[in-house]
């Protein structure tokens, strides 16, 4: 094996694959899906709200006035209160029935009934011609929960009483090397993104290259090729070609995400809700660190599998049959990664983090959520390094044993003894 | 005087799931020359050239490439254009071929350099910037042979060079191969075009059923046969050639025709034949062209179509049916 041909292959795969137009419309393309989800969309909902003109009946809370105030303070939603109707109790039927008429008429678009009681102070039911609109419903029941609360309370008690509400417990994760704030869900919001990113880089990318194969050997360029480079050395560079072609990707993704969460989110209302989330805290040295062991050693491990698929097989049609059983182990991984993630201490998940063709997602899940004893995680990527080996090994054998064939499909037992046969 | 040999085998053997498809084959191709290996197909050639150019490790016998027994480890100095042959459909045609140079050991900055020259040689220069499949077939034919000699190796390995080329584009290329050997190369020429063989190549190797049947010098060749050969043109009716006298092999095209004589045959009693049953245009006792030795000696049966018993190596996948 020769670096320097590995390299040229390598290096003429990520130019090829970068410069394409898929490559540049897929890189775009997500993202700008992404931001007409995450953005373009509630800010559409947003403006898109038209007045909501409301009537608000109270019967016997003595709130209808506090609540019809804080809708019209309103920013979100430009609520108008049209009147605050104080009726009897005895009268609200009568009350509902001319209003509902009113919907209907289109005079309004709806009401809000508080009622009296004993417990809770006020009772409230919204009647509208639409009530699918969560940010509408939210926002008058948080008003109600408001005009409540400040009639039980004076200002310096509803003062503090706001400030406990505000308050979150934290969660600190003691372990060996010290104690560290964030826990369960930055450890389980890191799993699920970076499990996610090593999933769909051997998923998605991983297919890709073995498609590549089977059309380069299917269009003889195989053959032109092989002789100048071996076999090994072209799936290598093929593979390595693509992985760096997949972290360009990715890389541009990340720094979009990024961008975003520190520039734009804040700026519009979304930020609040990721406020809590401590981005440093969840990519902290250790957990890349292993991820990127786990990366590394996974995705070299399914793709040299990929790779060697693609080598026995002639056409698409015959690739997408043939990678399914390898694509399988993958799935069952990741979704396994879930189960994972909420039992990290459980006998299965210690089983499932030492199936090597599972370790890179699950034993990641492991690290990341819960603290396994250090033995086990380098154990675990002992035996993967082993497995990989062995993989990448064998696949090279089956790779050079069916690259320059063509025809009927090798069945189990001939792969086999491609591989025994060492030559 | 022996001439120092780019390329020798000895009892060189390879099979695949137990099919013999290449069968103690020897081979020695002088330095500087151009050599012909010749085959019907299925004939183990292909399997021959995979092994001496390090694609296939063999199963026994001897190779020695340029000199020594280890063909990858002279791999840059090596060229190869596989009959089966592609390339890379999107990439831009200077960079397609400066990257085959590349993978042969060049530096970027000389296989870009050498890409271009090549290119201009070749008429494309205009089209270095186009995508290859925007490209005619035989253009594409000629940048294949651009990448298999850009880093001018010493041992030049050519596999059916010529076919759906057109006769200008054909005599370009031969001239490009003959420039090859003049610049030192040796051109081992794997074909079935005949008159190739005849005007280019200096010795020859002729496997039949993985085995050598015949090689040497073509001149060697041809004398060892004798002037056993009759080139005739002719008026006649069909069938007015059978079973002449002297004669064991009838190779008719219609107006002409190519008799091989049977050893010690009298070719005068045998144009004594031929003037009562046709007219005789022209009657020229010859050698026997590359292609009459070749049927020969594959065994040709007028009229019937044989094939050697399993196509044998390379060509055919090696997995007949799966246990599995």
């Amino acid at each position: 094996m020769r670096a320097d041909k590995i390299f040229s292959m390598a290096r003429r795969e990520y130019l090829a694959r970068v410069r394409s137009k898929a490559f540049i419309v897929t890189t775009l393309l997500l993202p700008a899906m992404f931001a007409i989800y995450a953005v373009v969309f509630p800010a559409m909902t947003r403006a898109d709200v038209d007045e909501v003109r409301l009537t608000i009946v109270d019967a016997g809370t003595g709130i209808g006035a506090t609540v019809a105030s804080r809708l019209e303070a309103e920013e979100a939603v430009p609520f108008v209160v049209e009147q605050v109707l104080q009726v009897a109790t005895a009268d609200l039927e009568e009350a509902r029935a001319d209003l509902s008429q009113s919907i209907r008429e289109r005079q309004i678009d709806g009401y809000l009934v508080l009622q009296a009681d004993p417990e809770t102070l006020a009772r409230s039911q919204y009647y509208a011609r639409e009530t699918g609109n969560i940010i509408i419903v939210e926002t008058i029941g948080g008003a109600v929960e408001a005009g409540i609360l400040e009639s039980w309370f004076d200002g310096d008690a509803l003062e503090r009483l706001r400030r406990v509400q505000r308050s979150r417990m934290q969660t600190i994760t003691v372990s060996a090397s010290g104690e560290e704030a964030g826990g369960f869900l930055v450890a389980y919001a890191s799993t699920f993104v970076l499990g996610m990113l090593l999933y769909m880089t051997v998923l998605m990318y991983g297919q890709q290259m073995a498609m590549a194969i089977v059309e380069e050997k299917s269009s003889r360029l195989v053959e032109l090729v092989i002789g100048a480079v071996t076999s090994t050395e072209y799936m290598i560079g093929k593979v390595l070609g693509v992985l760096a072609t997949g972290l360009t990707q990715l890389g541009i993704w990340l720094l979009m995400v990024a961008v975003m969460i520190l520039g734009i989110l804040p700026a519009l209302a979304i930020g609040t809700a990721m406020a809590d989330f401590d981005l440093a805290g969840a990519l902290d040295v250790r957990t890349l660190a292993y991820f990127s062991i786990f990366f590394f050693l996974g995705y070299l491990m399914y793709a040299t599998v990929f790779a060697a698929i693609g080598a026995t097989c002639d056409s698409v049609q015959e690739l997408q049959q043939a990678m399914l059983p390898a694509i399988m182990p993958v799935i069952l991984a990741f979704m396994s990664m879930f189960y994972i993630m909420t039992n990290p201490s459980s006998f299965a998940a210690k089983a499932l983090s030492f199936f090597p063709y599972f370790t890179p997602l699950t034993m990641f899940a492991r690290v990341n959520v819960s603290q396994p004893p250090l033995w086990e995680v380098w154990l675990s990527i002992v035996v993967l390094l082993a497995t990989a080996a062995a993989t990448i090994w064998a696949a090279g054998k089956i790779f050079h044993a069916t690259i320059l064939f063509h025809g009927k499909r090798p069945g189990l037992g001939e792969l086999f003894r491609m591989v025994r046969a060492a030559s | 005087m022996e001439r120092p040999l780019a390329l020798r085998c000895r009892g060189l053997t390879k099979s695949f799931n137990g099919t013999k498809a290449v069968d103690a084959l020897d081979l020695s191709v002088p330095e500087r020359t151009i050599f012909g290996l010749l085959g019907p197909n299925g004939s183990g050639k292909t399997t021959t050239i995979r092994i001496v150019l390090g694609i296939f490790a063999r199963d026994a016998g001897e190779v020695t490439t340029l000199g020594i027994d280890d063909a990858l480890a002279v791999r840059d100095r090596l060229g190869y254009l596989p009959e089966e042959r592609g390339l890379y459909p999107k990439m831009k045609v200077g960079e397609q071929l400066a990257f085959l140079g590349s993978i042969r050991g060049l530096s970027r900055r000389d296989a870009k350099q050498r890409a271009e020259r090549w290119l201009g040689r070749l008429g494309l220069a205009e089209r270095a910037r186009s995508e290859t499949n925007e490209l005619s077939k035989g253009m594409q034919q000629k940048v294949q042979f651009a990448a298999a000699v850009i880093h001018e190796p010493e041992l030049l390995v050519l596999d059916e060079p010529f076919t759906g080329l057109d006769p200008i584009n054909t005599r370009l290329l031969k001239e490009l191969i003959l420039e090859q050997r003049d610049r030192g190369a040796t051109v081992v020429l794997s074909t079935h075009r005949m008159d190739q063989v005849e005007t280019m190549c200096e010795s020859i190797c002729l496997i039949h059923e993985g085995r050598d049947v015949l090689a040497g010098p073509l001149s060697e060749v041809k004398a060892a046969y004798g002037k056993s050969s009759v080139q005739l043109e002719y008026d006649g009716p069909p069938g007015a050639l059978a079973a002449l006298e002297g004669v064991r092999e009838v190779r008719d095209s219609g107006r002409a025709a190519s008799l091989l004589l049977e050893k010690g045959a009298d070719s005068q009693r045998l144009l004594r034949q031929l003037i009562e049953r046709v007219t005789v245009r022209s009657f020229v006792l010859a050698e026997p062209s590359v292609e009459d030795i070749f049927l020969d000696k594959v065994g040709y049966v007028p009229g019937l179509a044989t094939h050697p018993p399993v196509a044998p190596g390379a060509d055919v996948l090696l997995a007949e049916e799966s246990p599995a």
